[in-house]
């Protein structure tokens, strides 16, 4: 990624790219899935009135699962648990990377060294791997274990470009000006630092909120992950690998979900990437 | 330290259903875990000086010895998907740069989107029920009990596997090859080349490559560090007796030497990485020598 | 009783139905156990592919490696003085016959002549004391320590003969002594190596992958009809199917999802057999805490799930209801699945008259492998409709061990007992569950000092239909066992009692 050398304004109003418009589309109709079923789902989730494994239907728009409930609902509960991990991990990444990162920009150059020389170990570890570990640290597995151990996982990332480009920030002229003329560092992070790498940023927690979701379903395929009765799409597929000879929509149907969501997030990283770094 | 900190005793896994008080407290006695935290650290860091990764709480092999056996299945298995995934990477991705206004170049591109998009699980699970059980033409898991000492059973067992890997990685990896054609195409020195008389593939090939190449070998470093690292999940769904899968039994079972072991090697084999691609790096490129003797930026 | 009881003979395996007479238990159909053993075409130097979804984890069966060390071990390397048949008889092995003192209490076992062990070393009463004392030493981790605690001396008198000392009578030593492996006594590791007097030499191991075994050209009794047997090792069911599917494995010992079965059903290529189960699918309660302490409550919520919907969501149309803790291949089974009807009306009528009629909430304690979780998520459902509310809290096995086994912290929890003859742990008030009923611990206690097995399966009987009325847990269903073979294989058990898996008598054609 080669990244702006100048700071780039803030605020110079979206383009709505096709590539953004498709993303925003996907990732929004993912998102009035989720909020949907805060209200309304086809069936109640925990109804196990239906019959053992039926195929699709008018009825059962992607059939039921062993307990007889209806699987497009559970998927359809699978958003909302998805945009909620994704949004979760990125938040707690975020908070922890960037303050992170900004504390080794702002940093003595041996702590800086130290600090940095960390994060690219962490880094050449993969997010899941980490995950897994902080969930096995903690008791039992929970939603919130699953959403903090990925946020952790990703605070690495985040906290190494946070860095590099606050470092090239505070390389610039007008920032030793902004410090003779009596601005605080907490002064420089609000006023210079942050509304100019904002928007990389922006792109990067883009990428690691799919990836986020990919760790998730991960998790919950090991069974690591976010624990019934909350249906995850990778529990969900994880539960269906066992029917996929009765049942193949099972292990079909979660997966196009998670990808249709994945992609839509991607699409909007990359949307995000030409506003912010036009090339 | 984090590991010893995890909840549970690793005495438990050793103990069944109708053991009594002074049987877990004999089981604990046996695995150190009744010793100060500090204690069972400092020994570990004792034994790791002498190049002894200790012995399995549970199984009473050497830790060392295991890991040795688990490499022969991750690491042919991380080479062997990771070679693929370059086979299929390199070609598409640098046509999908070249014939960008073709519709198979953008076809490439659009599914290389969805590779990226996939979990690789979900890829495992999709190849199973086509190849193992519609065509039943490759084995869905499972690992030859004698090895490598069956070539061809254990080649066979790794097939779907690696192509599960493959096409994941191939995805993300030809996103990074476009980028590189790309960055080369609009390259003064290629147009030169061309404005010299060389055909467009002559000068891709002699100048395109070779400038082209670095960034990705650093990104191939990376890539194949975690390729190796996230065989965790493919070992899994298919039931691979590799490292992951080590590692995850010794999660389960609190066993941690082999847990340490899993950990201290994969750790030792991510660094060996990250400098083999350094090193590659800079033998490719001069510049790059050139840089690094003098200020690092 | 006295004087010798049985006399021995190297053909004890061919039969089974003789010594059903003897056994200490009611024979189950012997008919069942060999699918179709009338094909006598083999090939005596076959090698037989076994699929199975438990590895053990070390070899020694007292250090904790889990069912999977019966499986392979059991008979096929070590042998024991007395085995459980899979049948569910108790038949001598290298004891060639024993006597029994007036009192009961002194037990004189002759051991067969000439055997020896796979290294070379004769086998002689000293390995006998050895094993034995092994299994009941401070270190053992064996889940049969307890119940060999009656044993206060073993002499040995000469090379073959072993005396065995009780300070109670136990009527149940020789099924006792069917979990003990006879060992040499000059062995140096268990864990890693074996060395038995069975069949088979262990071959090679590779963790995670699979065990090696080969025909031990010395053994002492009938050479087994097939060479070498490879058990393969899979972490998943699905896995394990496919791999029977695309011929890597010729023999699944226990499948453990209906799903897959219709695609071995309907196929010539394979054979189907359901033999008989010991695994039950138990939700305990805590019955020492409130509002578990009160068996109306236990009643209610025993009455509020439709045990034949779950076992059908689980299994298909495989499996058997069970109403308490014995499976009916017990001598003390009875039906008892009326006793706690699916009755949601009456269900609440109790819940109000134990004093919840608005219900109250509770935490299951959920082990995370199948069918636990999914098991969980039904019992919810079904306790909501009693306005009864389920937190549902996943945990590891090893954490199941720390919190539910030995520190007894939990309301509710979810476990498959897979073990033949343990209504006894519902005697043991310091058990996970807490079950404290002075009649029952009495009449269990009793019973193992019986004289007669008549008067053991009467009081056991009894004790079996308290804890069913006072519904100590809930016996939600028994697992079906079911192995699915290539047809050209047979003579494999088709019962897996105790989880072990006779390997001799299988052919191969």
């Amino acid at each position: 990624m080669t990244l702006p050398e100048q700071a780039i304004p803030a605020r110079r109003g979206l383009r709505f790219s096709p590539t953004l418009t498709a993303g925003l589309i996907l990732v929004g109709l993912h998102i009035a899935i989720a909020l949907l079923t805060l209200f309304w789902t086809p069936y109640d989730p925990a109804s196990t009135a239906g019959g053992r494994l039926e195929p699709p239907s008018w009825s059962h728009w992607a059939g039921t699962d062993r307990l007889g409930r209806d699987f497009f609902t559970q998927i359809m509960i699978g958003s909302r648990i998805a945009l909620v991990v994704g949004a979760g991990a990125v938040a707690i990444g975020a908070a922890i990377g960037v303050t992170i990162g900004l504390l080794a920009a702002f940093a003595t150059r041996f702590l800086d060294d130290a600090l940095a020389a960390t994060l690219d170990i962490l880094i050449a570890f993969p997010t899941l791997l980490l995950a897994m570990l902080v969930v096995a640290a903690s008791d039992s597995a929970s939603l919130w274990t699953a959403i903090l151990a990925l946020g952790i996982a990703m605070s690495a990332i985040v906290a190494r470009l946070t860095r590099i480009l606050a470092k090239r920030v505070l390389r610039n002229d007008y920032i030793a000006a902004s410090r003779t003329a009596g601005t605080s560092w907490p002064g420089v992070v609000a006023m210079h630092v942050l509304p100019n790498i904002w928007p990389t940023l922006a792109v990067s927690f883009a990428l690691q909120f799919g990836l986020a979701i990919i760790a998730e379903a991960s998790l919950s395929y090991l069974g690591l992950g976010t624990p019934p009765p909350n249906a995850s799409w990778g529990r969900l597929l994880q539960e269906a690998q066992g029917t996929v000879y009765t049942a193949p929509i099972g292990a079909i149907a979660p997966g196009i979900a998670l990808v249709t969501l994945v992609i839509g997030i991607n699409l909007i990283a990359d949307g995000l990437r030409d506003v912010a770094d036009p090339v | 330290m984090l590991l010893r900190l995890l909840p549970g005793d690793p005495a438990n896994a050793l103990v069944s259903v109708g053991a009594d008080p002074a049987q877990i407290e004999a089981a604990r006695e046996q695995v150190g875990s009744n010793l100060p935290l500090g204690e069972q650290f400092l020994r570990f860091l004792g034994s790791l000086a002498r190049f002894d990764l200790g012995t399995s709480f549970i199984s009473g092999v050497p830790v060392s010895a295991e890991i040795a056996d688990r490499l022969a299945v991750t690491v042919p298995l991380t080479v062997l998907s990771f070679l693929l995934a370059i086979l299929i990477a390199v070609p598409l991705g640098i046509v999908a740069a070249v014939k960008a206004d073709r519709w198979y170049g953008a076809a490439i591109s659009v599914v290389s989107q969805l590779g990226i998009a996939i979990p690789v699980f979900w890829v495992g699970i999709l190849l199973v029920s086509i190849f193992a059980i519609n065509i039943r033409l490759f084995p869905s898991g499972g690992f030859p009990s004698r090895g490598w000492a069956d070539p061809s059973g254990a080649l066979y067992a790794l097939v779907l596997p690696i192509l599960t890997i493959a096409v994941v990685m191939s995805s993300s990896l030809l996103r990074y090859v476009r980028s590189a054609t790309r960055d080369v195409l609009g390259s003064d020195y290629l147009r030169t080349a061309r404005a010299l008389g060389e055909t467009f593939p002559q000068a891709l090939m002699r100048h395109g490559v070779r400038n082209g190449s670095a960034p990705i070998i650093s990104i191939l470093g990376i890539e194949l560090a975690s390729t190796f690292l996230g065989a965790v999940v493919v070992e899994r769904v298919f039931s691979l007796p590799g490292l992951g899968s080590m590692l995850l039994l010794g999660i389960e079972q609190r066993d941690y030497p082999n847990v340490q072991g899993v950990l201290f090697v994969s750790t030792l084999l991510v660094l060996l990485i990250g400098f083999s691609a350094d090193l590659a790096q800079r033998l490719i490129d001069p510049r790059l020598r050139d840089r690094a003797a003098g200020a690092r930026s | 009783m006295t004087g010798p009881v049985f006399n021995g003979h190297l053909n004890q395996r061919r039969n089974v139905r003789t010594l059903a007479a003897l056994s200490l238990v009611v024979a189950l159909s012997a008919s069942a156990a060999f699918p179709a053993a009338a094909q006598e075409d083999y090939d005596p130097d076959a090698t037989v592919r076994i699929g199975s979804l438990y590895e053990p984890q070390n070899l020694d069966n007292t250090a904790g490696a889990g069912q999977g060390v019966s499986e392979v071990f059991n008979s096929n390397v070590y042998e024991p003085l007395f085995r459980l048949t899979d049948d569910g008889n108790v038949e001598p092995v290298l004891a060639s016959d024993y006597s029994i003192s007036e009192d009961g209490l002194t037990y004189t076992i002759k051991l067969h002549p000439n055997v020896t062990f796979h290294s070379g070393d004769p086998l002689t009463a000293q390995d006998v004391k050895f094993s034995i004392e092994r299994v009941v030493a401070p270190e053992s981790k064996s889940s049969r320590k307890n119940s060999l605690a009656t044993i206060s001396a073993i002499e040995t008198p000469d090379d073959q003969t072993v005396v065995i000392k009780l300070s109670q009578r136990s009527i149940s030593l020789p099924y006792n002594l069917s979990y003990v492996w006879i060992v040499n006594d000059a062995a140096t590791s268990f864990t890693t190596s074996a060395d038995g007097t069975g069949p088979y030499r262990l071959d090679g191991r590779r963790r995670g992958s699979g065990i090696s075994l080969s025909r031990f050209d010395d053994y002492w009794g009938d050479a087994p009809t097939n060479k070498e047997v490879v058990f393969s090792y899979f972490t998943d069911a699905t896995a394990l199917n496919n791999a029977l599917l695309t011929n890597a494995v010729d023999i699944i010992t226990s499948v453990q999802s209906p799903d897959s079965l219709a695609l071995f059903k309907d196929n010539p290529d394979f054979t189907v057999t359901e033999g008989q189960s010991t695994t039950k699918e138990v939700l305990a309660f805590n019955d020492r805490v409130e509002p578990f302490s009160d068996p109306r409550v236990r009643k209610a919520i025993s009455r509020a799930i439709d045990k034949s919907k779950l076992l059908n969501s689980i299994w298909g149309e495989y499996g058997t209801l069970i109403g308490s803790f014995v499976p009916p291949t017990d001598p003390w089974y009875v039906d008892l699945t009326g006793v706690d009807p699916y009755d949601p009306e009456t269900a609440k009528a109790l819940l109000a008259e134990a004093g919840h009629p608005n219900g109250f909430s509770f935490n299951l304690d959920t082990p995370n492998y199948d069918p636990h979780p999914i098991v969980a998520q039904f019992v919810k459902s079904e306790l909501a409709k009693v306005g009864i509310t389920v937190n549902i809290n996943i945990i590891t096995a090893n954490e199941w061990y720390t919190k539910i086994y030995q520190a007894h912290d939990f309301q509710a929890t979810l476990q498959e007992h897979v073990n033949h003859r343990d209504i006894v742990f519902y005697g043991n008030p310091d058990f996970y569950w807490g079950y404290n009923n002075p009649e029952v611990i009495e009449l269990i206690k009793s019973a193992e000092a019986s004289a007669t097995t008549e008067e053991q399966v009467e009081k056991l009987t009894t004790a079996n239909r308290l804890i069913a009325e006072d519904a100590a847990s809930v016996w939600l269903y028994l697992y079906p066992q079911i192995v699915v073979s290539a047809n050209n294989v047979t003579g494999y058990p088709v019962n897996g009692l105790n989880s072990q898996f006779f390997v001799y008598d299988i052919r191969k054609n």
